[in-house]
């Protein structure tokens, strides 16, 4: 049982030597004397408020519920302290925050005007008067130091320069040291300084001289100046002063303009190449050696010598340590590189063929993708994850930076250089942008040799073309053209030109804008490209047809262009698409073929997703499946597309059924007899007029014409010539595919029909006389036939598709935690745990705020009433005041009127 | 009676308002307003006294359609019309018991010209331009209204016999009469239900004779024109001619239907039908000829008819005929056979190829038929995709998916280890031939589930790289529970350029790689020398096949 309250009140008092032995009378004594005593007071006093709050049960709280079982509870880890509250000390605390806001807001109500208190650190508890002044005085010298200053006619510098004896400290420096020492000494790189230095350094005299007579004029008798004088006086000084100013301008000027002209120097030694050497002037042969030692020769201390000794410095400091250069490369290694650059290239091409997507930006944009997909649709698409959803081109490939070749052009970049050696840009000093240019030039070099034929026509341009006559033509030709805007535009500037010398217009074109020579040529540039697949569409077009030489060169101006403008190339060419899917997707024309044989060579067919091969491949793909048969001309595309289908898949060997039914179809209905019964899966598609070949001994085989897919020749030989020879192509079109996809494990089924067809038409060519050439390739083409089908059947085996390791089965094991609080939230869903945190908060500032705003009111309220009471008071003992006045004066005339009174009596 | 010549009255002035208007536009059009006069003045005179009948035979001379048709004079007819209605309606047709000779007499006068300008009146209907048509098909329509109202013993006979027979015959027959037709369908047919009815009887009895195929044309037109059939909950409530509603027949929806269904069964019976009708008929049977009918296995005969047809038509009777097997217990023997004979080469070309995957979807959809049934079809279709367009394929190997997702047993297609010593020595020695027998018809023997589906692992290398990635499904784990057929029929050719190309051009997302390489030749034989003589460079293919000059 503890001790009662009034013992534990004595125990502590004794325990705080509050209560103890009476000290001696004269112990008091000498407390009193030392002050001690005060001291002791003070101690004893404190002492007393602690105890006086330690028995105070109603200064601490305790908490509302009782503490549970440590386990069981989820807040019991504060233990007793959290506990014990102390109402009273908040309270309190609050009062004294409001008093120091709420009461002033108050008191300030209603109120206009006043003294605002801006001073820094003003009403502000938590900065100390010292920390004030400091700040204070800091914020004031910044103030000055500011460079507004400089035009502030009111301040003077001589403000804050430190003075000894009324002179300058900078003065008497100046005069301890030498002049050039201190420019040595302090290292200054800002220009600015070293102004303020110069200044000081030139004016030096002319200011000494007018201090002299200004302290002249000081030193003279007291006479007070006349206000006039004064002013006079204060003129003269601004004037001096402004003049000051722009001296030191002008000089600022001059020194710039020398530290420029010094600047080529600095940048070709930064280069690490040598400066050209320059006729120096003699002296600075002396300087060059030791400055110091100069100075004393020349004894002159020349201001010069001493800048030239700093600018070297400086120099050899900014100076790089020479490196190394690259080692000229032997003729092996050179081909080594090459070899290795085309190997990544290609090791690049079959990773596209593929379709793997290794690098990481291509995930990102991939992920991207996905997010806007799932934002655009909510419904889930199955079919949508297979991308046939997809409104654009998007498992697209990356960009492709080494755009080299190796042509049969020799390249001299000096002839369309037009960058002078001097004219040196302040960017070329850097290090990476300078890379990054040679990187381009690099690019360029091989950019140009379709160019360079322009600027070098005897040497290697007639190679280049191809065309016989270029020499003659070249005269007649103008040098210089626009680049054209649109076709039309170029259709206008090649009106006049022969077709055979298109190639140096084109030539010309784009070595007048190449982009070296303007910002803005790059743009017209990648726009021409565009016109110039339109051109060649065009000119496929024409009636009287263009010499493949002439469109074959296009092409390669195209391809050409399309390494530094891919983009718009491929936009070109994807215009041209969307125009015959849109127009003619079964009736292609000459200009389509060319414009799809450009797109085997210029983009990488054998991708597995490509922008434009891609809609190439479909745009085959459907003239196959659906294009029309009913004429020999439709036969003729047919083979041409069916050959461009086989380029296109020259490397990635993939399989398009269209090409298999159409060739067979195509051999059903061209060979000499109608097949009696369905020879293959393959849709059969019969012409309206049946187009049978009718065999006959002066048939010759021929190779198939281009132009043969205009239909042109319509003599009875020429057609049964042409029929002859389309069979003779679809057949080796087979004998080329079986060896394609020879590896495919269905060949077999593929193949059958082909089998089946092509014997078919060996049947039927029996007992007539057909060309020993068909002949011979269709008994070839049978033989590779059997060959690859008893290969294929033979490595044939049941598909093991499903090996893969069988999948975990979902688990729902509840997830531990190893620490776990039960005060945090293990919300899995970010969004939600967001959320709920959130809404916590807002809980809790709700609270807060109406809590705060109770207690102001009540504040208010309280204050009200104090205020109030106090008017009241006041009020009460004013009337009070007066009524004592009154009931005072009262008195005295009553006992005034008493005496009166009394005397009247008294004298009656 | 009073009330009759009050509504007469009513009636005259109701027509003079209406007649004025036409007669205007008809005096403009005859030379001179007197003939106008004339007729007015005749048709005044008939109906002031019978003394002016004879009037009546000098407006039917006037009609000028004895030799042809071709230029009838219409205001003639109209003012006919409004004769005989009021005649009709005054009851001066019809012979009464009691009455005199002469009023006998008088009435079977009226009767005969009656019928002569009636039949004027149809043969304007099947001669006459588009606008003589319409308005004597309104003119006939109101006879046939004043007859039936006024004339009860004639009521059904007038629609079964008289002058609406004679309508229809010739909104049937009469030559590009489109305007007619839809005139007829709009205001009458479709508007009224009394019409309609006899419609369906006019209709059931031409179809029973004809053998003309264009007349069966028309016929079907009608009948798929005319309203769609009612709900059981329908009340007939409009009506042309008023005294409809007391005929309890009229009042049916199962004598409506009956007389639909007879209509519709007489037109499928005909054996003059030709492909392409029959093909139409089966497009609009589930929407619009099934629901008329109450017994739809009278459909049977027509649908199995059209299945035995094979290609399209089998095609499209499936789905009826699927109807029928679902809700009518129709036995169809062999019915999976049939439909595994469907799969031709030439189904995945054809246009009704999603519609016939639904179907089949739901075929294939019952777990309880036997896993070599499903084997066959999943092989069939394997190997029909190898030369199907990629739109096609989309479809063909997610269903596949699904069938091997139901049926685990069909899986040995995709995974087949061999364990047989005996048989793998075999295999290496002689490599594998396909077990799958294409031949055979009956599905439940093609050996299939012995086969693997190469077809499908050969497609994981088609040119399209999404379709490529389709094909690649059957390879990877089967998670996914099942793909959403819907989701992969209905692609074209041109919506799968268009998803590449987009329909107009818009930034790439990623610069498209171009080849590194620039060829030496496209065309031409550019620099051959240098390479020896021998053309190997990229696109030498096509240099080698064709010459290009």
């Amino acid at each position: 049982m503890p001790p009662s309250q009034l013992k534990q009140l004595k125990a502590s008092l004794r325990e705080s030597g509050v209560i103890g032995q009476q000290q001696s009378k004269k112990q008091k004594q000498q407390n009193a004397r030392t002050g001690a005593a005060a001291q002791n007071r003070i101690q004893r006093n404190a002492a007393l408020q602690a105890i006086r709050d330690r028995f105070n049960p109603f200064e601490i709280k305790a908490t509302s519920t009782r503490t549970k079982f440590d386990v069981t509870t989820r807040d019991g880890k504060a233990g007793p302290a959290s506990g014990h509250a102390r109402p009273g000390v908040t309270k309190s605390l609050g009062e004294e925050r409001r008093r120091q806001t709420l009461l002033r807001e108050m008191e300030k109500k209603n109120k206009v005007g006043g003294v605002v208190d801006r001073r820094f650190g003003e009403d502000d508890p938590t900065v100390t008067p010292e920390e004030r002044a400091a700040e204070r005085y800091a914020r004031e010298s910044q103030r000055k130091a500011r460079k507004e200053s400089m035009f502030n006619l009111e301040e003077d510098e001589e403000e804050f320069q430190l003075t000894h004896k009324g002179q300058s400290l900078l003065d008497v420096e100046q005069d301890d040291f030498q002049e050039g020492d201190l420019g040595e000494m302090d290292d200054m790189s800002d220009s600015e300084t070293a102004r303020k230095r110069k200044r000081f350094l030139e004016d030096d005299g002319e200011v000494d001289d007018m201090e002299g007579l200004a302290d002249e004029e000081i030193v003279e008798p007291e006479r007070k100046k006349s206000k006039h004088e004064v002013m006079k006086e204060v003129i003269a000084k601004s004037k001096f002063h402004k003049f000051e100013r722009q001296k030191a301008k002008e000089d600022d000027d001059d020194i710039r303009e020398e530290l420029d002209k010094g600047l080529p120097d600095l940048f070709d030694m930064l280069r690490g190449v040598k400066p050209p050497t320059k006729p120096e002037p003699p002296k600075n042969d002396l300087t060059a050696m030791n400055p110091d030692r100069a100075a004393l020769l020349d004894g002159t201390a020349d201001m010069d010598a001493e800048k030239e000794y700093d600018q070297r410095l400086k120099q050899l400091t900014f100076d790089q340590r020479s490196k190394p250069t690259d080692r000229t490369k032997t003729e092996e290694e050179k081909a080594e590189e090459e070899a290795e650059r085309l190997k990544n290239l290609e090791e690049e091409r079959l990773r596209r063929m593929r379709g793997e997507e290794i690098s990481e930006d291509e995930e990102e944009s991939e992920a991207e993708e996905g997010s806007e997909m799932s934002e655009d649709e909510s419904i889930p698409d199955d079919a949508m994850e297979f991308g046939l959803q997809q409104s654009s081109g998007q498992m697209d490939t990356r960009p492709e930076l080494g755009v080299e070749d190796e042509d049969d052009f020799i390249i001299d970049d000096d002839l369309v250089e037009t960058r002078s050696d001097v004219s040196l840009s302040l960017g070329e000093s850097d290090e990476e942008e300078s890379a990054a240019e040679e990187s381009e030039e690099e690019e360029e070099e091989e950019e140009d040799e379709l160019i360079n034929g322009l600027t070098m026509p005897g040497n290697m341009t007639g190679e280049a073309l191809g065309v016989a006559d270029e020499q003659q033509t070249d005269e007649a030709l103008a040098f210089t053209y626009p680049c054209p805007k649109d076709h039309e535009e170029f259709l206008q500037t090649v009106k006049d030109v022969p077709v055979q010398d298109l190639p140096v217009v084109i030539q010309r074109i784009r070595a007048l804008h190449n982009h070296r020579l303007h910002p803005d040529n790059k743009m017209k540039l990648s726009r021409f490209a565009g016109i110039l697949v339109q051109h060649v569409a065009y000119m496929a077009e024409q009636p009287e047809h263009p010499p493949f030489a002439i469109l074959e060169n296009i092409l390669r101006h195209v391809h050409s262009l399309a390494k530094s403008h891919p983009e718009s190339v491929a936009q070109a060419f994807r215009a041209h698409l969307r125009e015959v899917s849109a127009d003619r997707p079964l009736n292609l024309r000459p200009s389509d073929l060319v414009i799809l044989t450009g797109i085997a060579t210029l983009f990488p067919t054998s991708d597995h997703f490509h922008a434009v091969s891609t809609p190439a491949h479909l745009c085959l793909a459907r003239y196959l499946g659906q294009g029309s048969v009913d004429t020999l001309a439709d036969f003729a595309t047919g083979a041409y597309v069916a050959s461009l289908v086989l380029q296109y898949q020259a490397r990635s060997k993939r399989f398009m059924p269209e090409f298999m039914n159409y060739v067979l179809n195509a051999l059903c209905n061209l060979c000499p007899e109608e097949p009696k019964s369905s020879l293959g899966l393959f849709p059969a598609r019969d012409p309206q007029e049946p187009l049978r070949l009718n065999v006959s001994k002066s048939l010759s085989v021929r190779k198939l014409q281009f132009w043969d897919v205009a239909g042109t020749d319509s003599s009875p030989k020429a057609q049964e010539e042409l029929k002859l020879a389309l069979i003779n192509t679809f057949i080796s079109l087979l004998n080329t595919s079986s060896d394609m996809w020879a590896d495919s494990s269905a060949f077999f089924e593929i193949f059958a029909p082909a089998q089946n067809v092509l014997h078919y038409v060996k049947k039927s060519f029996k007992g007539k006389k057909a060309p020993a050439a068909v002949q011979d390739t269709l008994q070839s083409t049978l033989d590779k036939l059997d060959g690859h089908i008893s290969k294929a059947l033979l490595a044939r085996r049941p598909l093991l598709l499903h090996g893969h390791r069988p999948l975990a089965i979902k688990q729902a094991i509840p997830k531990f935690e190893d620490s776990f609080n039960p005060d945090k939230h293990y919300d899995p869903n970010r969004e939600r745990a967001e959320a709920n945190r959130l809404k916590a908060e807002y809980k809790r500032e709700r609270k807060g705020a109406m809590r705060e705003l109770r207690k102001d009111a009540n504040f208010i309220a309280r204050e009200n009433l104090r205020e109030k009471k106090e008017r009241d008071a006041e009020y009460e003992k004013k009337y009070k005041r007066l009524v004592a006045d009154v009931q005072n004066e009262e008195g005295r005339e009553a006992n005034a009127y008493e005496k009166v009174k009394k005397m009247r009596q008294g004298k009656w | 009676m009073p009330a009759a010549t009050v509504s007469k009255k009513r009636k005259n002035v109701k027509e003079t308002g209406v007649s004025s208007s036409k007669r205007r536009v008809v005096a403009e059009e005859n030379n001179g307003a007197d003939v106008m006069a004339d007729i007015v003045q005749l048709e005044e005179q008939i109906a002031e006294s019978r003394k002016h009948y004879n009037n009546i035979a000098k407006l039917i001379s006037m009609l000028n359609v004895d030799n042809g048709a071709s230029d009838p004079n219409l205001a003639v007819a109209v003012s006919l019309c409004r004769v005989f209605s009021r005649l009709i309606a005054g009851g001066d047709l019809t012979e009464t018991n009691g009455a005199a000779e002469n009023e006998k007499l008088i009435a079977a006068w009226l009767k005969e010209r009656c019928r002569e300008y009636q039949k004027a009146l149809s043969a304007i209907l099947r001669e006459g331009d588009a606008s003589a048509q319409l308005t004597a098909l309104t003119l006939c329509m109101r006879l046939v209204n004043e007859r039936a109202t006024h004339m009860p013993h004639e009521d059904t006979q007038v629609w079964l016999s008289g002058i609406f027979k004679n309508i229809i015959e010739a909104v049937v027959q009469a030559p590009e009469a489109e305007a007619l037709r839809t005139e007829f369908l709009e205001k009458f047919a479709k508007q009224y239900e009394d019409v309609q009815y006899y419609t369906f009887l006019q209709i059931a009895e031409i179809a029973e004779s004809t053998t003309a195929p264009k007349t069966l044309d028309t016929l079907i037109t009608i009948l798929s024109a005319i309203d769609s059939a009612p709900s059981q909950d329908h009340e007939y409530k409009t009506f042309y001619v008023k005294n409809s509603k007391k005929n309890k027949k009229l009042t049916s929806i199962n004598s409506h239907k009956k007389r639909a269904q007879d209509a519709w069964l007489s037109v499928l019976r005909n054996p003059s039908i030709t492909q392409s009708q029959r093909k139409t008929l089966l497009r609009i049977m589930v929407h619009n000829i099934e629901p008329w009918f109450s017994r739809p296995e009278l459909l049977m005969d027509f649908l199995t008819d059209s299945y035995n047809v094979g290609g399209a038509t089998s095609l499209l009777a499936l789905s009826g005929l699927f109807y029928l097997i679902q809700e009518k217990n129709l036995d169809y023997p062999q019915f999976y056979r049939k439909l595994y004979s469907l799969l031709d080469a030439s189904l995945l070309h054809s246009k009704h190829r999603s519609r016939f995957f639904r179907l089949m979807n739901t075929f294939l959809a019952s777990t309880h038929l036997p896993s070599s049934l499903i084997a066959s079809f999943i092989k069939r279709l394997a190997r029909l995709a190898l030369s199907a367009p990629p739109t096609a394929i989309v479809a063909i190997v997610p269903f596949i998916y699904n069938l091997l997702r139901n049926h685990p047993t069909c899986t040995f297609m995709l995974h087949r280890e061999v364990r047989d010593a005996e048989f793998k020595a075999l295999l290496d020695a002689e490599g594998m031939n396909d077990p799958y027998d294409w031949d055979e018809p009956d599905p439940t023997r093609t050996n299939a589930i012995e086969s693997s589906l190469w077809e499908i692992q050969s497609l994981q290398h088609h040119y399209h790289p999404n379709v490529a990635a389709i094909a690649r499904i059957i390879s990877e784990q089967f998670t996914k529970l099942f793909y959403n057929l819907e989701d992969f029929l209905d692609y074209t050719y041109q919506g799968m350029v268009q998803a590449e190309l987009g329909t107009e051009p818009k930034p790439m997302k990623r610069i498209p790689v171009i080849e590194y390489h620039i060829p030496k030749r496209i065309f031409t034989d550019r620099m051959l020398e240098e390479d020896g003589g021998v053309d190997t460079a990229p696109g030498s293919l096509v240099r080698g096949l064709w010459d290009f000059a």
